[in-house]
């Protein structure tokens, strides 16, 4: 009898697989936003949810952002719910498939992120908006492309809007602590050879150079990515990211950074123990003025108010040509779900989010802007002045590149192996930059097949 | 009706003591008790229907989607497109998954083997008569079981880091040499959570394995004393045969948590350095969360779930083999 159970368990089970096996999983593809866009937000009351990752001093910002937005427009409420990051991007595609999901929600460039969600058609294509409020205009084509998808979501960096920039800028570049230099009588670096200079000559004196730990995979890559920008031009890396299939690995400066780098690990310029020291960890013997020097991405080092005294950053120009190019772009992406009842409210918020006001607040904040000059910076944060000179320099030159692992999903994690793979000794800058092309080559096919 | 299943009722406990007989009884009950077994049957059903529809719709079902999933590559927004067996033979033909598998053999031996086996060397040690404080260390050694994992890994993060207390008792002891960066070693990471694994895991072996040891019959030490058997004798030849439902347990438990092997490997090592502490378990989060490749994901969980079947049935059939 306990046979026949199991037998009929077994059919009933089969029956279920093969009824649900028949439906292929998957939502709809790219539905089109037809209805018709207005500027005018005023009249019934309207919350809005939005979904994101600031927190601590950025959280701040936000909150100050959101209470001047309300302020002008009494009838929109808006509800933050803020998760760190890893937390929202892992979940944020279920969550934007859910009708009373966020309206508004940060979402991360390149094709994991972005790019599926836009192909998928869980965000609004935006171009009706932009054409609305002028964003194209006035969105600079460098941050302008970092947005952009086609509706297909096959190509990146090109086609419609998919998000607007936050009026805040991240860069990566070299954070030094002017107290030693002045110790030691060291200029403040102006180029790759005088920071290695100036590195030797703090190792002499017994003081470690750069702060730095590779345990953490994902974040010992900046280094690395902070480094190629000096090499290569900034077409070629942007088009390696935006995934154009003409420029090989090779000419994006990685095989010379990754030298550069695995020089000044066997120089012994690193913390101690570097490759068991956590990111967290570096960052603190940084700020804690037992380290020279660090690659970081701006903002997230939070200064106290002594460190903004003795803390400077630098964006190191190119070893040929000197012209300045650096990886950056906007600290965050706002997108409109899809699903949301309010999308003009919600542009108007996103507008907001790229004006002067949001601008100025982050400066007050402590944050380099983006999108608008003219800004009253704030006395005594001579810090954020070396951010805002050098973001300044990257602007003349339009001399921004996209970060480098978005051009695939895994990018991040395989230079991240292959960098402590490196400092083991067990791959060289070539074989490296092998294992970045072959994973870039493994996902282009992946890409055309559909 | 009321009056049949009063005459009726004694039958059924009646049928039972006939049952090792088997095939003439079993048959006559089945004549005279099928309508009304089969009414209480459903009844029993109707109760449980509730407990039944909850299981299924929040284990059954998921698990029949991820199977459904596993035949797609899709991205977990957009349409999927059908791929046959394409996941499942590329798990086994992914250079990545293939060294992650190579990675678990080690992390079975950590899990598994050595807390089974120090298990029932503390068992034999705490079981074998009254040890003063005997409960202090087996709370001490449980201790680990409680903790989540996430605070197991943090603290275990702190004690391998370079400046970290086991570098510095190693220095403290003139044995500076041997200190290294345990988590950023190529060599030395697997090994390293290994060994977190086994100091969590020997704590469930041991409370498993004394309690085992507690419900032995005093008489079967006491006839082994009088037949002259030493400690090691007796260990050998009753503790350990007495154990082997204990062990099968543990055995079963702990191969199958080495299988599944994410939370310590995700906040210790991320899999680094390089790739020497990979688990499919991770390489299935990294798909089904990072860069979205729900199929491939799925299939990964689908081989899982059948090896750690596989593994589960294999290990009680062996234990009970023996018993029979």
């Amino acid at each position: 009898m306990k046979k026949r159970h199991l037998a009929g368990a077994l059919a009933l089970t089969a029956g279920l697989a093969l009824g649900l096996t028949a439906c292929a999983p998957g939502g709809s593809s790219a539905a089109g936003s037809s209805h018709a866009v207005s500027k005018d937000v005023s009249g019934k009351p309207v919350t809005l949810k939005i979904l994101d990752f600031w927190q601590g001093e950025e959280g701040k910002w936000m909150d100050s952002v959101v209470k001047d937005f309300e302020k002008q427009h009494p009838n929109i409420t808006i509800k933050r719910t803020t998760q760190d990051w890893g937390q929202v991007m892992n979940t944020l595609n279920l969550r934007l498939a859910d009708p009373n999901g966020p309206d508004i929600a940060l979402v991360n460039n390149g094709w994991q992120s972005m790019g599926t969600l836009a192909k998928g058609g869980r965000i609004l294509n935006l171009d009706a908006y932009s054409d609305l409020y002028g964003w194209k205009k006035e969105i600079p084509d460098t941050i302008a492309r970092q947005l952009e998808f086609t509706p297909d979501g096959k190509q990146m960096g090109t086609g419609s809007l998919y998000a607007t920039p936050a009026a805040r800028s991240s860069l990566i570049g070299l954070y030094y602590n002017k107290e030693i230099l002045d110790k030691l009588g060291l200029p403040v670096p102006k180029t790759l050879a005088d920071f290695e200079k100036d590195a030797a000559a703090v190792k002499a004196a017994g003081i470690t150079p750069i702060a730095y730990g590779s345990q953490d995979k994902g974040s010992a890559t900046s280094i690395l990515f902070a480094t190629q920008d000096l090499y290569a031009s900034s077409t070629n890396i942007g088009d390696f990211v935006y995934s154009s299939g003409k420029v090989p690995i090779t000419d994006t400066g990685i095989v010379d950074a990754a030298k550069d780098v695995k020089k000044w690990a066997d120089d012994g310029w690193f913390t101690p123990n570097y490759p068991g020291v956590q990111y967290a960890d570096a960052q603190s013997e940084f700020l804690g003025g037992k380290a020279a020097f660090r690659f970081e991405y701006t903002g997230s080092l939070g200064f106290s108010d002594a460190q903004k005294q003795t803390m400077g950053y630098v964006q190191l120009p190119q070893v040929q040509g000197g012209k300045v190019v650096g990886t950056g772009s906007t600290a965050a992406n706002l997108s409109i779900s899809a699903k949301s009842k309010h999308p003009d409210a919600a542009a108007a918020f996103l507008n907001f989010m790229a004006s002067k006001t949001a601008a100025q607040q982050a400066v007050d904040h402590g944050f380099l802007p983006l999108l608008h000059s003219g800004l009253s910076t704030p006395s005594g944060n001579p810090e954020l002045a070396t951010e805002i000179a050098a973001q300044q320099a990257l602007d003349k030159g339009n001399g921004y590149v996209p970060y480098f692992d978005w051009s695939t999903p895994s990018m991040i994690d395989t230079i991240g192996g292959q960098l402590q793979q490196l400092y083991a000794g067990q791959v060289t800058p070539d074989q490296l930059a092998a294992a970045g092309q072959k994973d870039y080559d493994a996902f282009q096919a992946q890409r055309k097949q559909g | 009706m009321t009056s049949s299943q009063v005459v009726q009722r004694p039958e059924a406990p009646a049928a039972a003591p006939a049952a090792p007989g088997r095939s003439t009884p079993k048959r006559a009950s089945r004549r005279t008790l099928t309508p009304r077994v089969r009414r209480r049957r459903w009844l029993g059903l109707a109760f449980a229907a509730p407990g039944l529809l909850f299981y299924g719709f929040v284990v059954i079902v998921p698990i029949l989607q991820s199977l459904n999933y596993s035949f797609y590559r899709w991205d977990g927004v957009t349409n999927a497109t059908w791929v046959g067996l394409n996941n499942y033979i590329s798990f086994f033909t992914d250079p990545a998954l293939l060294e992650s598998l190579g990675h678990v053999l080690v992390l079975v031996v950590f899990f598994a083997l050595l807390p089974i086996v120090l298990g029932l060397l503390s068992a034999a040690l705490l079981g074998r008569g009254k040890l003063r404080g005997g409960g202090v260390y087996r709370w001490l050694l449980f201790l680990p079981q409680v903790l989540t994992s996430v605070v197991v890994a943090v603290i275990w993060k702190r004690i391998y880091g370079p400046d970290g207390p086991l570098n510095e008792a190693l220095r403290a002891v003139g044995l500076g040499d041997l200190a290294k960066n345990w988590l950023g070693d190529f060599n030395w990471a697997l090994p390293a959570l290994g060994v977190i694994g086994t100091w969590t895991a020997l704590g469930l072996c041991m409370v498993l394995f004394v309690a085992g040891v507690a419900a032995i019959p005093t008489e079967l030490y006491e006839a082994a004393r009088i037949d002259g058997a030493g400690p090691i004798r007796e260990f050998f030849s009753i503790t350990l045969p007495s154990l082997r439902g204990q062990v099968a347990v543990a055995l079963t438990l702990t191969v199958t948590g080495a299988l599944r092997a994410f939370d310590l490997v995700w906040i210790t090592t991320q899999g680094g350095p390089g790739t020497s502490t990979t688990t499919p378990a991770l390489i299935l989060y990294r798909k089904a969360f990072l860069n979205p490749d729900v199929g491939m994901a799925a299939a990964i969980g689908i081989v899982l779930a059948i090896v750690c079947l596989g593994v589960a049935l294999v290990i009680t059939r062996l234990s009970e083999e023996k018993d029979a």
